[in-house]
């Protein structure tokens, strides 16, 4: 019985296979490039140019028009299974961010896929794109290396500013049974990240990400989020929280309320 | 017995050493190991190492968390006498009540956290941080409070690499951050009541709590007679606002007729 906050952050990382082994500086470069249910090891890469060259740090290109589900699309850090909601529990899905700007990233709920282009379909370009939930949001991007992926807009610093800073509104009520998910799209013309001399040392620049945050609501709350829902009302925390302050009054004024005279005049039996 | 706005910071300094296994060992966290900034065996935590049990007469709301941001090892620094000045942990950070883990992935499990990148710490100016623990989160008296990091960047591995000579005892490597409001003594009484009663525990309710607990004077005829009043006039204007809405049964007009 909750409401909690959750966040699930993707990134296009791969995990050394040296670090399966002990000690870890003896194996071949060669990398798993998805990690289930966990985020993978890294570390700076041993002698990178030299004969007693090891990769400790490796991020897995993305092509273009390439589409990656952040949870099950066998790239970076993923889940075992899709994201399900069981029987008790809710979603709401209220933020989403990504990066570099020229990835897109799309809602699934079921079959139904959030974005859309005016005439009915399925975003072409794969949903919201990086320029307008940049990810992280604000912070400055530097602009010495790979300036192409710089974009002349927001900060003069080169970080651009979440234009849904509140978040997805109204956001997307995920109920309980069904299946979603979030898909990347790289919607540039370009591998990603397209630098070939960089991509041994990539800073955070050259990583791929993606950020949801949502509502989880489970328990006796997804009672009075399904309650809510019948009602009409806004699935928000504020909502959930005065509905119960609700119930919670309703049943002390109960036991206050004056007695019909029948029952008030009857005679008390023990 | 009081309302105080709380912070904890905990942070991993470097040991002088170039940070190698062979010559530092114990002092750096293994790369995907979840450790508590409370009791663990790195970093500036408490001397005592004591866990964080919350007490009979405690109630806390913890409303911030923060770490360390960045993703790729390549973003560390050096400066011109060799000495590591800044390193990218790659890290995540969790809150543990009792048993319960507070983040879970889409699948229902244990996942590592919020990230740095979410929820940067320290914060620059600009930062404009997209994730904000609301609701917050209390921590009821008896229960037992722990916030766990994991680095996925593995330092000592990263050292064998020859880029620096030394790691200061003044360079900051990790960091997380946790904002909380404790509340004691009769306040957390009053918290307790509160959230029993539904309402959202902040200084500002606990205050309003207080006033009217404080203007009722304790169990004196006079406070029944406060309450009693106080039932009246909320069934009244209940009932002249189901008149208003149309909304009235006939028990509603029986008094009017």
């Amino acid at each position: 019985m909750s409401i909690r906050r959750q966040c699930y952050e993707w990134r296009n990382v791969a995990e050394s296979k040296n670090f399966q082994i002990t000690p870890p500086l003896v194996a071949i470069d060669d990398f798993n490039d998805v990690i289930l249910n966990r985020y993978p090891i890294s570390a700076l890469s041993y002698k990178i140019g030299t004969a007693s060259e090891k990769l400790f740090w490796k991020v897995v290109p993305i092509a273009p028009n390439q589409v990656v589900d952040i949870f099950n699309g066998d790239i970076g850090n993923n889940l075992d299974i899709p994201g399900q909601l069981k029987a008790y529990q809710f979603v709401v899905l209220d933020g989403i961010a990504v990066y570099p700007p020229q990835f897109n990233a799309q809602i699934i709920v079921n079959t139904t896929r959030y974005f859309q282009d005016p005439d009915g379909v399925p975003s072409r370009d794969g949903g919201i794109s990086g320029y307008t939930v940049p990810f992280p949001n604000g912070t400055r991007t530097p602009n010495t290396a790979l300036p192409r992926f710089i974009p002349n807009i927001g900060q003069s610093q080169g970080g651009l500013l979440n234009t849904l800073a509140d978040g997805l509104q109204p956001p997307i009520i995920i109920r309980p049974g069904d299946r979603w998910a979030v898909e990347v799209k790289n919607n540039g013309s370009e591998e990603f990240p397209t630098a070939p001399s960089l991509i041994k040392r990539m800073t955070d620049i050259g990583v791929a990400r993606c950020f949801i945050k949502y509502l989880l609501i489970d328990g006796a709350d997804s009672i009075v989020a399904q309650r809510l829902i019948e009602a009409g009302w806004p699935l928000t925390v504020e909502n959930l929280w005065r509905y119960k302050q609700d119930l919670i009054k309703t049943h002390l004024y109960a036991g206050m309320a004056e007695l019909p005279e029948s029952i008030k005049n009857a005679r008390r039996k023990v | 017995m009081a309302i105080r706005k709380q912070l904890y910071t905990w942070e991993l300094f470097g040991d002088n050493t170039d940070g190698r296994l062979a010559t530092s060992q114990g002092h750096y966290p293994p790369a995907g190991t979840e450790n508590s900034i409370l009791y663990g065996d790195y970093g500036n935590v408490q001397p005592a190492q004591q866990t964080g049990l919350v007490k009979e007469d405690d109630f806390l709301v913890i409303e911030e968390i923060g770490c360390t941001p960045g993703i790729s090892p390549y973003g560390f620094m050096v400066d011109g006498a060799g000495n590591l000045v800044k390193w990218i942990p790659n890290m995540f950070v969790n809150i543990v009540i009792d048993t319960t883990n507070y983040y879970q992935d889409p699948q229902n499990v244990w996942s590592s956290g919020v990230s740095g990148f979410a929820s940067p710490y320290p914060r620059q100016t600009a930062d404009e941080p997209y994730y904000e623990l609301w609701p917050p989160i209390y921590v009821l008296p008896d229960q037992t409070i722990d916030f766990r990091y994991t680095m996925f960047n593995d330092l000592q591995l990263s050292a064998e690499n020859d880029e620096w000579v030394n790691i200061p005892d003044s360079t900051v490597l990790a960091a997380v951050y946790v904002g909380y409001t404790h509340y004691d003594g009769t306040d957390a009484m009053m918290a307790r009541k509160l959230m029993n009663l539904g309402i959202p525990v902040t200084v500002s309710t606990v205050e309003s709590y207080r006033r009217l607990l404080l203007k009722s004077k304790g169990l004196e005829i006079e406070t029944f007679e406060f309450y009693l009043e106080t039932m009246k006039n909320e069934r009244e204007r209940r009932k002249k606002e189901r008149k208003n809405q149309g909304i009235a049964t006939q028990q509603d007009y029986d008094g009017d007729l």
